[in-house]
């Protein structure tokens, strides 16, 4: 399974297929690689270009509940930019907050999250993934 | 307000503007002697009396490539500025214990422990001894702490007194302290009082995750879980008449309910109330040597500092109460 982040999210598997297109929103970083079969293509420079990471992706549903969570635990203004890539650490959550975004998420969603597994979540798409993971198990 | 944290592009166009028009270097560093291998010194700084923007620009000069940009990557002003004070602190307060001779702030080199606790990166030179100076810092976006011993490991932790718990104090307690815990904090009546028990546990706790990590070692899944910090309160008592004298002497102690003689009786804590605004928990390791007092109090210094520009010394003053742990003030 295959995403791109960014600009352009793909999915290449069968369990959900999003094909989501953000216009306008490049962000300003001057290389790009993009692995293909385990083999990295050679960075290309260049000043705006999208940027591209592979990852598992989440529901973008889950990425939204998982940043209103943090919002509302952070009290950050509405407006603030929360997205998948946002690190807790870069939010200004401390360990405390940590904690307790990780007990609404489990509120929220219905799940338990190990102790273990909580320590792995650095980005909000850690935590949506981590999310789907333990409802998938539920299930 | 930072003019160039806002847009990344500027950054390094800033930072260069800012090198030609700069005239005057930071003042030096005013140094300071090593704390005695008894003593723990603390240092902290409050954000809202560091105003000037050339100042925040002169700290953000002494840092590394890497803090700067994980200062950029921070989300709004107030997280940025006390990234950049925590840094700033921790890079002049090391610098300054050097008595021999100077240490250039910026050529500090920090790295990580395996359990993600940063030291100082001594850079070796063949004819130099580095000091065994550890430190540990922590801050919330009010208050900026590190704390410095020599020789042995020292964990530190700070919190807002009135910061707010979205969740259920004892939902919370259930989940993540322990079981002595949370029948500690469910008998409290108070919903004030309980708050700020919880508040000053969950300092001590994360203080002592922060020196267990100082130690190499990390704990097990639960953490929080297994150990109980109790305080331990001695009250002398008058016979003759009776009564009870000031209690004083209160030993705060961690009991483990998975190893009980491993870690826990190693280390001695002391829970201050900070500059009226803020819990600070220092962990520090007991010195159970031959000769040695296990059950010494902490001998705790501790500065309210502007780095490069001004220290006070507050020791024993009403910025600085000893709320839990046996500590002597110096």
């Amino acid at each position: 399974m295959a995403s791109v982040a960014g600009t352009t999210s793909l999915c290449m598997t069968s369990m959900s297929c999003s094909l989501k297109h953000t216009q306008g929103r490049i962000s300003s970083v001057n290389s790009v690689s993009l692995p293909i079969n385990g083999k990295s293509f050679p960075s290309l420079r260049s000043r705006s270009a999208p940027r591209f990471r592979v990852s598992c992706v989440a529901k973008p549903e889950t990425v939204k509940k998982v940043c209103d969570i943090v919002k509302k635990q952070l009290a950050l203004p509405e407006d603030s930019t929360v997205t998948g890539e946002s690190k807790f650490a870069a939010l200004g959550a401390d360990s405390l907050d940590t904690v307790e975004i990780v007990m609404g998420l489990e509120e929220e969603f219905g799940i338990s999250v190990e102790e273990e597994s909580a320590q792995s979540i650095l980005t909000v798409q850690d935590a949506a993934e981590l999310i789907e993971k333990l409802m998938e198990k539920n299930a | 307000m930072f003019s160039f944290l806002g847009r990344r592009v500027n950054f390094e166009m800033n930072l260069c503007c800012f090198q030609r028009n700069f005239s005057a270097a930071l003042p030096s560093l005013v140094p300071v002697s090593l704390p005695s291998k008894m003593e723990t010194h603390l240092w902290y700084v409050l954000p809202d009396e560091v105003k000037s923007e050339t100042l925040l620009n002169q700290y953000l000069e002494i840092l590394s490539p890497y803090e700067k940009e994980s200062i950029y990557r921070k989300h709004g002003h107030q997280l940025k500025k006390s990234a950049l004070l925590a840094r700033a602190l921790v890079r002049a307060t090391i610098a300054r214990y050097q008595t021999n001779f100077q240490i250039n702030p910026r050529s500090l080199k920090f790295r990580k422990n395996i359990y993600g606790k940063p030291e100082v990166d001594w850079q070796n030179d063949d004819d130099w001894c580095p000091p065994p100076l550890h430190f540990n810092i922590s801050h919330t976006s009010s208050l900026v702490a590190c704390g410095v011993t020599v020789d042995v490991p020292i964990g530190i932790d700070v919190e807002e007194k009135q910061r707010r718990i979205k969740n259920n104090i004892l939902a919370f307690a259930k989940r993540y302290f322990s079981h002595e815990e949370l029948q500690l904090l469910a008998s409290i009546a108070d919903p004030e009082i309980q708050h700020q028990e919880f508040i000053k546990l969950w300092t001590l706790k994360v203080g002592q995750e922060a020196y267990v990590k100082a130690l190499g070692r990390g704990f097990s899944a639960a953490p929080f879980k297994t150990f109980t910090i109790w305080t331990r309160v001695e009250t002398k008592v008058d016979f003759q008449h009776f009564e009870a004298l000031d209690s004083e002497a209160s030993e705060i102690v961690v009991e483990s309910s998975d190893d009980p003689e491993n870690l826990t009786n190693n280390w001695k804590f002391a829970l201050l109330d900070l500059a009226g605004s803020h819990y600070a928990a220092i962990c520090v390791e007991k010195d159970n040597s031959i000769g040695g007092e296990t059950n010494a109090p902490m001998s705790l210094a501790v500065w309210k500092t502007i780095p490069f520009v001004e220290d006070e010394r507050v020791s024993g003053t009403g910025a600085v109460v000893a709320i839990g742990g046996s500590v002597k003030q110096f």
